[in-house]
């Protein structure tokens, strides 16, 4: 019989205590794992789709821009327009490498002329675009003809040969992007060509048609020259360019960062409240079955264990409970993840990415560690008070 | 075989409180005796049993085992010592309730640095048989008698083949009749392996023919017949 064993044997002869240890394990770990989980899958959404965009200023109409990170964030559509005239003005600003102006629709919702219900769609120019088409350059070197499109990670063909039906008009999916998290997940890119030719078919075969206001569009998205303030021409464009507002892309999303950093500081205090809670728990229940153990540990002492086997032996038995307990923990905390994730962006407000396999495995590593530490923590004063005591005084009454 | 010189226990109650067990106490006992130690509850015969086993520090005094000063050890040698030269039986029921019969009696090899470790099974099981239990291997402590239990205990204390086996009131709690079949056993381990014993009980009737009687009050020597001849 060795260390291991013995400490299974204890485990399975004490089933109430070991639920409890390997529930507040469990606890710890699935707390952890989910609080981290949820916020580096947020942050790393966030910067993923901040750096998709790939534009350092991105110029709507004034007003419009809670609604423009609606869009790209949750891919609520957005309905906004700004004079097509803006996109020359910004050109001519001082420190513009390059302009490239956007149009941004939305399908019809619950409609038999659109398979999907208010769809995000964004058309871009392709002349000037440079957010979009490294992506597709990626993808489809040829980039997207007149009735094609591109859909985000989210979206797929409903009908045959790789259809989509969308005002009537049966576009065609070329391919998807890699996953962000974020509204854009759920978006169509297509090009300004094919945005006025669904306008036309939509005349005829959908519900109702839609409308693109002539000489306007929805945003300009804008790259800086090298060594120039964004911060500086931001307030360039808001003062030389009337009617319109500039969100530099650091502070995008800034109503979802601070969420963000609201839900950490949450995290934070839950974590603050349970982890010690958890580990002066344990720390009583081992005390407990250490004192109600102190005969028996006497006797182990009195067959020939020494003082490190003794302490051993009872750390041996937290660890296998933590570890049954954290194993467990970081499943629930995966799966729920997994499962919830949808429900979790939408009644949070913030995006979603679940990390790759290589982070997932190292973060479910380091909610399993925390979990066995604390329990170790929890039972080593017990373990070393009894250790010590003299085995006579033990085997007392 | 055991030696004790002047050896003094005093136990410290707390809040300056202190209550001296076993008050200079000097005791020999050689290889093969078997020695029954008498006394009123409370005379420090435990006490005594304990230190001839290094169970507790001496406040004062040397205890030698083998002419080796158990106290001059560290925590290893001192517990390896114990595990490979003494055997206990205790009073009270020391088997651990969740292992089985055969895992308790095997439970002292898991101590062990030296070859006791081989053929530990086949030894348990020889050791049960001995005791009359062989039947019972399988079986769990709460599942046993008190005079069953104390027949393992017996088995796990003669594992790894001790030189001494230290019984504390071994019968406390046992019936007449199984009393006298654990003396029994006793008396036949003594004959039959030559084994040192000491044996301490609260009754003079245990006390058999030529065993080595020493009585205890008040936590002194008060007779001993092997002094009185």
């Amino acid at each position: 019989m060795n260390l291991l064993q013995l400490a299974w044997k204890n485990i399975s002869g004490n089933e109430l205590r070991s639920w409890v240890v390997a529930l507040c394990a469990l606890l710890v770990a699935a707390f952890a794992l989910f609080a981290t989980l949820l916020l580096r899958g947020a942050a790393t959404s966030l910067e993923l789709a901040a750096e998709r965009l790939g534009a350092d200023i991105i110029v709507v109409p004034e007003g419009a821009q809670t609604e423009m990170e609606g869009a790209l964030l949750m891919g609520v559509p957005a309905h906004f327009w700004m004079p097509e005239e803006n996109v020359a003005k910004l050109a001519a600003i001082t420190g513009v490498e390059a302009v490239s102006p956007q149009i941004y629709l939305a399908t019809l919702q619950d409609a038999s002329c659109c398979t999907v219900s208010e769809m995000f769609m964004v058309a871009y120019d392709p002349q000037t675009d440079f957010t979009v088409r490294p992506w597709l350059d990626r993808q489809l070197p040829g980039g997207l003809g007149l009735g094609e499109v591109i859909g985000g990670d989210y979206i797929f063909a409903t009908e045959a040969n790789d259809g989509i039906l969308v005002y009537g008009d049966l576009v065609r999916l070329k391919g998807n992007l890699e996953p962000t998290g974020t509204g854009l997940d759920q978006t169509l890119f297509f090009t300004m060509d094919t945005a006025h030719r669904l306008a036309v078919v939509s005349e005829m075969r959908a519900v109702e048609p839609l409308n693109i206001p002539p000489n306007q569009v929805s945003a300009v998205l804008l790259q800086t020259k090298p060594g120039v303030d964004t911060e500086e021409l931001a307030v360039e464009i808001y003062r030389t360019v009337p009617g319109v507002y500039p969100i530099q892309s650091a502070n995008l999303f800034q109503s979802s960062r601070t969420q963000l950093k609201s839900l950490l500081s949450t995290v934070v205090i839950v974590m603050a409240l349970i982890w010690p809670l958890a580990v002066v728990l344990i720390g009583m229940i081992y005390l407990m079955a250490a004192n109600e153990r102190r005969r028996e540990l006497g006797v182990l002492r009195a067959l020939g264990a020494t003082r490190r086997f003794v302490a051993q032996s009872l750390l041996a038995e937290a660890s296998v409970l933590a570890f049954c307990g954290a194993l467990v923990g970081v499943f629930l905390a995966v799966l729920a993840i997994y499962l919830f994730r949808r429900l979790i962006m939408v009644s949070l407000g913030v995006p979603f990415l679940l990390p790759a396999a290589g982070p997932l495995a190292l973060q479910i590593g380091i909610g399993l560690l925390l979990s066995m530490a604390s329990v170790f923590l929890a039972a080593l004063a017990p373990a070393i008070k009894i250790s010590r005591q003299d085995p006579a005084i033990a085997m007392r009454e | 075989m055991i030696k004790l010189e002047d050896v003094t226990k005093i136990y410290d109650l707390g809040k300056g409180s202190t209550v001296t067990a076993v008050k200079g106490v000097t005791l020999e006992i050689g290889a093969g005796e078997f020695t029954a130690i008498v006394g009123r509850s409370g005379s420090g015969k435990t006490t005594l049993l304990n230190l001839a086993a290094g169970l507790t520090r001496p406040t004062s005094g040397r205890v030698t085992l083998d002419g080796v000063e158990l106290w001059g050890l560290n925590d290893r040698q001192q517990s390896h010592t114990r595990n490979r030269t003494i055997g206990f039986v205790f009073q009270f029921p020391s088997l651990m309730p969740t292992l089985t019969v055969h895992e308790n009696v095997v439970l002292p090899t898991t101590f062990s640095s030296n070859g006791h470790k081989t053929n530990a099974h086949e030894r348990a099981e020889a050791m049960l048989e001995r005791v009359g239990l062989s039947d019972k291997l399988r079986s769990y402590p709460r599942q046993l008698s008190a005079g069953q239990q104390q027949r393992v205990v017996i088995a796990r204390s003669l594992i790894n083949d001790p030189q001494v086996l230290l019984a504390d009131e071994p019968t406390s709690n046992l019936d007449e009749k199984t009393e006298q079949e654990i003396i029994g056993l006793f008396h036949e381990l003594h004959r039959s392996l030559g084994l040192t014993i000491v044996l301490i009980t609260h009754t003079r009737q245990l006390v058999a023919a030529g065993m080595r009687s020493v009585e205890m009050a008040n936590g002194v020597i008060v007779s001993d017949s092997a002094a009185s001849g």
